[in-house]
C-alpha cells in the first residue's frame, strides 16, 4: 500500500516536470536552513524544495540544516563558506535582525545577496475575554499609566513579539524601556498563560491565536498589518485605533556574498518563477502563509529599513547597549 | 575526627576536584559580574549563576577538607594503550568532520578506533566494517530521511 | 454516555481495513526512526510527516497517531540496549535498563518498558478520552509559580540518583546546573558564560550531554579497565521473558508512572522529564529490593517508562482541547494536522468529530500494535548484546555520535560530546554518578525560568510562591519529602550525610 502511494506520488511528480520547460531544469541549488529540522524556517526551506522542484525550476535542491543562536551560525557560514557560490540560498526571517544584534554577530545580513522576501505573518495582540481591556486605546492608556502592571506573554526576548510590545508602548506614549515582557519558550505555554489569566496581554502571530479567538476566549486588541486580514475581517488594525504600529513578521531569502550579477539575477529568477508557480501557492495555502512576494532589489531596501528600526527598537528596550 | 588530620596524606585527586570547583565558581561569578543588562522586573539573569556559585564554592571547600581526610574512592589504574586507541578514534572523527571527510569515512574511522582499543588486532577488517556501517546509516539518514549529513568524497558517489 | 458512541463512531472510522493499514505503517516507521539515537520523537514526526501528506486527512493523521506512539516506543530500546538515552525523557529508564542489560536481564526490561507503556498509553488515552475537556480546565490554572514549585519537587528527588555519597552527587548536580547556565538568557537574551563562541549560545543539549556522559563515558571506563576485569556481557540469563516476580514486581511500578505521567504531561510547562524523575525516586523509595537501585532494578526501568508514555498521551490533552502545542512533538503535530486545514482547539471536536474520534480510536489501536510488534522484537534486540565486545562498543561510539552528525554535525558539538565522554569516564573512575548532572541541566533552566516569570508577574515579591494553594502545596510536599527522612532516621545520620 505504501508503495503504491509512494509510487503514485513518483509519477505525478514525473508528470509535472515533464509538463515545464526544460529550461532551468538544468539549475542545481542548495537551500540552508538556519535552524533545526522541523522549525519555522526549515519547514520554509523544504516547502521552497518542493515547489522548485515539483514545478520543474530546479533539477535537485537540497536542504540543510546549520543550528544555533538565532539562525546567527548559518549566517556567519553562508558568508564566510558560502562566498561566490552562485547556487547556494539561505532562509532567514524579521527574527534574524533582532537576533544578529542580540547576539553581537560578527557577520550581518548587510553581507549577503538579498533575493526575495517570500511570506509574512501579521502579528496579534490579544487578551482574555474577561479582561476590562476592550480595545488598543484601553491597552494604551494602561501602559502610559504604569507599564509594571501590563504583563505581556510572549516569545523569546528580542524576536517580534517582544519588539511589537516595545513598538506598542512607544506609539502609545509610554516608556518603552519599563516593559513587563515575559518570554516564554514555544508558543503553547504562552497561550496557556493568557487563558490562565496570569498576564495582561498576549502577542504572537494571528495563526497560532485563530482557535481561541474564534471560539471566544480570546478577545483581538489589535492586528499588525497595514490594512484588516482577509481571514480575520473582525478584528481592527492598530493604525485605524489610532495607534501608529505596523509589523510584519517576514521571512525571505538571501545568497552568499560575491556573486556576479549574472549569478544573481539567475538565482532572483529562479525564486521569483517559484513564487508565481501553482506548487507555491499550494503550499502557501495549506500551511496558512501569507503570500509577500518582494524581488531582489525592493527586498533589499526593505531590509535596510527593518534593521535600523528593529535597532533603534532593541536600544530603546534596552535589550542591547 | 580531629586525629585523621594529622595523618599528613593528602589526596590527590580531591585536591584538584577542589581546586576546579573553586575555578569554576570564580568563572561562574566573574562572567556573571560582566552581565550588563539586568531585568526590569523580579530578578535578574545574574541570580541564578550567583546561586551556583556558592554552591560550587560550598562544595570546593567540602572537597578540600575531604582531601585531608579519607580522599575520594581509589581508582584502579587504566589501561592507557585503550584509551589511547579509543581517544585517537575520537579525535579523527571529530578531524575529519572539520576537514571535510564526510560522514562515511568518519563512522570506519571510529569504528576500527574503538574495536582496536577493545582488543581487536585486524584494523584493515575493521575499517571495511566500518564503511559498510557507514554507508548503511548514511543512505538511511540521507535517502530516506532526507537529512543531510557531512559530506566528503565518498558520498559524492550516491 | 455521548463520549462513548463518539468513540465507538471513531472506532468504526478507525476499523476500516486501510486505515488499519496507515496504522501499522505508521507504528511500523515511528518504531524503526524513534530507535535511531538522537532522533528523538520530535524529529521522527518531523521526518516522516511528509509521507503523510499523500493521504486522505482521516487516514494521514491515523498514521500519525502511529508514529508518535512508535517514536515514543523507540526511545526506551536504545536507552536499555546501549546505554544511549535518545532524549531526556529516556534518561531514567537507561539508569537501571542498562544495568539490567548488562546483566543479562535485557529481556526483562524491554518488556517491562514495553507493557508499562501499553499499559500506560492505554490508561491515559482512556483519560484523554474522558477527562481531557476537565483536566485542560486544571491544566492552564497552572502559573509559572505552580511550575517552580514543581521543578524543586523534582529536584528534591534527585537525591534518590546520589549513590552512595551526598558530596559527589550534589558535585554533580551542581556542575550539571553550571552547565544549564551557558547560552542565551531565556528572559533577556544575553548570553552567559559563553566566551564568545558561537555554538555555545544555543546552550548545551540535553542529549549530548547524556550520550556523552552515558554511552561514551561507560565505553571508555570498560576499555580502561579491560585486562584488569574484563566485562562479561551475557545477553540472556535466565528467561528472556518477564517471570512472575517480575510481574508482581512491575505492575504497581506502571500505575504509579502513568499516575505521574499523565497530569503532568497535560501541564502546559510540565514536559515529560520531571515525571520520569518523581516516578524513579518514588520506586527507590517503594521498592522492596531498594539495595537493587542502581544495579538493575526492574521497578526503575517500569516506572519512568510508564510515566515517559503517559506523558506522551498527556501532551494530546492541551493539543487536541485548546490546540497548544506543549512539546515540540506537538508543536510538529499541529503543523500536521494544519496541512488539512485542520486546527485543533475548541472548535475541533464539534467541527470536526469524525476525524478527532478517529484519531483517539487510533490511538488505542496504535498502542495494541506496537505491544504485538515489539514483543516478539525483543529477541532479537537482546542478542545484539552477543556481539563480540570490541565490536558491540565500536557499533555503540557510532551510534552514539551518529545523531550528533545527523541533527548538528559541527566539530564543535561533537567535541562537547567527547569531552563529556571523558567527563563521565573520570567521573566513574572517582564513582561521582552521572545522573544528577544531567538531571540539573534538564530542570536548572526550567526551575530558574520560571521563577524568574514568578517574579516577574509579581513585581519582585516572593510570597506569591506561597500564597498561591498549588504552589505552595507543593513546595510543602518537597519539604516534607527533603526533612523527613533525616528527622526519622536521627540526628546522627544527618551528620554522617553532611560529610
Amino acid at each position: 500500500m505504501l508503495k503504491s502511494i509512494l509510487s503514485r506520488g513518483a509519477v505525478t511528480a514525473l508528470a509535472l516536470v515533464g509538463l515545464t520547460t526544460a529550461a532551468f531544469a538544468q539549475l542545481e541549488l542548495k537551500i540552508m536552513a538556519p535552524a533545526a529540522p522541523g522549525g519555522g524556517w526549515d519547514g520554509t526551506a523544504r516547502s521552497m524544495q518542493q515547489a522548485l522542484t515539483a514545478s520543474g525550476i530546479a533539477k535537485s535542491v537540497q536542504v540543510a540544516n546549520v543550528t544555533g543562536a538565532g539562525g546567527t551560525i548559518g549566517l556567519a557560514q553562508l558568508v564566510t563558506a558560502g562566498k561566490g557560490d552562485g547556487s547556494q540560498l539561505m532562509v532567514n526571517g524579521f527574527v534574524m535582525v533582532g537576533a544578529i544584534l542580540l547576539n553581537k554577530s560578527p557577520v550581518t545580513l548587510t553581507q549577503t545577496t538579498p533575493i526575495a522576501r517570500l511570506t509574512a505573518e501579521a502579528l496579534v495582540i490579544v487578551v482574555p475575554t474577561e479582561s476590562p481591556i476592550k480595545n488598543a486605546k484601553d491597552l494604551a492608556e494602561r501602559v502610559k499609566a504604569d507599564p509594571a502592571k501590563v504583563t505581556w506573554a510572549g516569545g523569546s526576548a528580542g524576536g517580534a513579539d517582544h519588539i511589537l510590545a516595545a513598538l506598542f508602548a512607544g506609539a502609545a506614549g509610554g516608556d518603552a524601556t519599563k516593559i513587563n515582557y515575559i518570554p516564554f519558550s514555544g508558543g503553547g505555554e504562552a497561550l496557556a498563560a493568557m487563558l490562565g489569566g496570569r498576564v495582561t496581554a498576549g502577542i504572537s502571530g494571528y495563526g497560532e491565536f485563530e482557535g481561541q479567538i474564534k471560539a471566544g476566549k480570546l478577545r483581538v486588541i489589535g492586528v499588525s498589518s497595514p490594512a484588516r486580514l482577509a481571514n480575520a475581517p473582525d478584528a481592527p488594525t492598530f493604525k485605524e485605533q489610532g495607534v501608529d504600529l505596523e509589523l510584519l513578521n517576514w521571512r525571505s531569502v538571501v545568497a552568499p556574498p560575491g556573486l556576479n550579477a549574472a549569478q544573481t539575477q539567475a538565482l532572483a529568477d529562479a525564486v521569483g518563477k517559484m513564487a508565481k508557480s501553482k506548487e507555491w501557492n499550494e503550499i502557501l495555502k495549506a500551511r496558512g502563509w501569507d503570500d509577500a512576494y518582494l524581488p531582489a532589489a525592493e527586498f533589499a531596501t526593505f531590509l535596510k529599513a527593518e534593521e535600523a528600526r528593529v535597532a533603534k527598537v532593541m536600544k530603546d528596550v534596552g535589550l542591547i547597549k | 575526627m580531629a586525629n585523621e588530620i594529622s595523618t599528613g596524606k593528602v589526596d590527590r585527586p580531591a585536591l584538584v576536584v577542589a581546586a576546579l570547583l573553586l575555578g569554576s565558581a570564580g568563572l561562574v561569578a566573574y562572567d556573571a559580574s560582566k552581565q550588563t543588562i539586568i531585568s526590569t522586573y523580579g530578578v535578574g539573569p545574574t541570580a541564578m549563576p550567583y546561586v551556583v556559585c556558592v554552591g560550587l564554592i560550598i562544595l570546593g571547600l567540602a572537597h578540600l577538607v575531604v582531601a585531608f581526610r579519607e580522599g575520594i574512592p581509589k581508582p584502579e589504574p587504566a589501561d592507557n594503550v585503550a584509551l589511547v586507541w579509543i581517544t585517537a578514534g575520537l579525535i579523527g572523527l571529530v578531524a575529519c568532520i572539520a576537514l571535510g571527510g564526510g560522514f562515511i569515512l568518519a563512522t570506519a574511522i571510529i569504528f576500527a578506533c574503538t574495536a582496536r582499543g577493545f582488543g581487536r588486532r585486524a584494523l584493515l577488517v575493521d575499517t571495511v566494517i566500518g564503511l559498510v556501517l557507514g554507508v548503511a546509516i548514511f543512505l538511511v539518514f540521507s535517502k530516506l530521511l532526507t537529512l543531510s549529513m557531512p559530506s566528503g568524497p565518498l558520498e559524492h558517489l550516491f | 454516555m455521548d463520549t462513548f458512541l463518539a468513540l465507538l463512531n471513531g472506532f468504526s472510522v478507525a476499523f476500516e481495513p486501510s486505515k488499519l493499514l496507515f496504522c501499522l505503517v505508521g507504528v511500523f516507521l515511528g518504531t524503526a526512526v524513534g530507535v535511531l539515537p538522537g532522533i528523538g520523537p520530535a524529529l521522527t514526526v518531523a521526518l516522516l510527516l511528509p509521507v503523510t501528506f499523500k493521504l486522505d486527512p482521516a487516514g494521514s493523521l491515523i498514521m500519525f497517531a502511529g508514529i508518535y506512539y512508535g517514536g515514543m516506543y523507540g526511545g526506551s530500546t536504545t536507552a536499555i540496549l546501549l546505554n544511549a538515552p535518545g532524549e531526556s525523557a529516556s534518561l531514567a529508564t537507561a539508569l537501571e535498563g542498562s544495568k539490567m542489560a548488562k546483566a543479562g536481564r535485557g529481556g526483562p526490561a524491554l518488556a517491562t518498558a514495553a507493557i508499562g507503556s501499553f499499559v500506560a498509553g492505554l490508561i491515559a488515552t482512556i483519560g484523554l478520552t474522558f477527562l481531557a475537556p476537565w483536566l485542560v480546565q486544571i491544566a492552564v490554572q497552572f502559573g509559572p509559580w505552580d511550575y517552580f514549585a514543581l521543578m524543586i519537587l523534582a529536584f528534591v528527588t534527585v537525591s534518590a540518583t546520589f549513590g552512595d555519597s551526598p558530596l559527589r552527587g550534589l558535585t554533580s548536580l551542581f556542575i550539571g546546573i553550571g552547565f544549564g547556565l551557558i547560552g542565551i538568557d531565556k528572559l533577556t537574551g544575553q548570553a552567559r558564560l559563553t566566551f564568545g563562541v558561537p555554538e555555545l549560545l544555543n546552550g548545551i543539549e540535553v542529549t549530548t550531554l547524556a550520550v556523552g556522559l552515558f554511552a561514551v563515558g561507560e565505553a571508555l571506563y570498560v576499555a580502561s579497565k579491560r585486562f584488569r576485569e574484563p566485562e562479561e556481557i551475557v545477553p540472556i540469563r535466565g528467561s528472556l521473558w518477564m517471570n512472575k516476580q517480575d510481574w508482581k514486581r512491575s505492575w504497581a511500578p506502571w500505575l504509579r508512572g502513568t499516575a505521574f505521567g499523565f497530569p503532568i504531561g497535560a501541564l502546559p510547562a510540565g514536559g515529560a522529564e520531571v515525571p520520569t524523575f518523581l516516578s524513579y525516586s518514588t520506586e527507590k523509595k517503594l521498592c522492596k529490593y531498594p539495595e537493587e537501585f542502581g544495579k538493575g532494578a526492574i521497578e526503575g526501568v517500569a516506572g519512568p517508562e510508564a510515566a515517559n508514555n503517559a506523558a506522551a498521551a498527556g501532551v494530546l490533552v492541551p493539543l487536541l482541547t485548546l490546540g497548544l502545542p506543549t512539546s515540540a512533538t506537538a508543536a510538529i503535530m499541529l503543523a500536521g494536522f494544519q496541512q488539512y486545514g485542520l486546527n485543533p482547539g475548541p472548535l475541533l471536536f464539534a467541527e470536526k468529530p469524525d476525524l478527532v474520534w478517529g484519531l483517539i480510536a487510533s490511538l488505542f489501536i496504535a498502542n495494541v500494535m506496537l505491544v504485538i510488534l515489539n514483543l516478539p522484537l525483543i529477541g532479537l534486540w537482546v542478542r545484539l548484546l552477543a556481539i563480540p565486545q570490541p565490536w558491540l562498543y565500536a557499533g555503540i561510539l557510532v551510534f552514539a555520535t551518529m545523531g550528533t552528525l545527523a541533527v548538528n554535525p559541527s566539530p564543535v558539538e561533537l567535541s562537547m560530546l567527547f569531552l563529556f565522554g571523558y567527563l563521565g569516564y573520570l567521573m566513574r573512575r572517582y564513582d561521582y554518578p552521572v545522573a544528577p548532572m544531567v538531571v540539573g541541566l534538564i530542570l536548572g533552566p526550567m526551575a530558574e525560568a520560571q521563577l524568574r516569570r514568578a517574579l516577574q508577574i509579581s513585581l519582585g515579591d516572593p510570597m506569591i510562591l506561597l500564597e498561591n494553594p498549588i504552589s505552595a502545596t507543593l513546595l510543602g510536599i518537597a519539604f516534607l519529602a527533603l526533612v523527613a527522612p533525616f528527622v526519622m532516621k536521627g540526628l546522627d545520620k544527618f551528620k554522617a550525610a553532611e560529610d
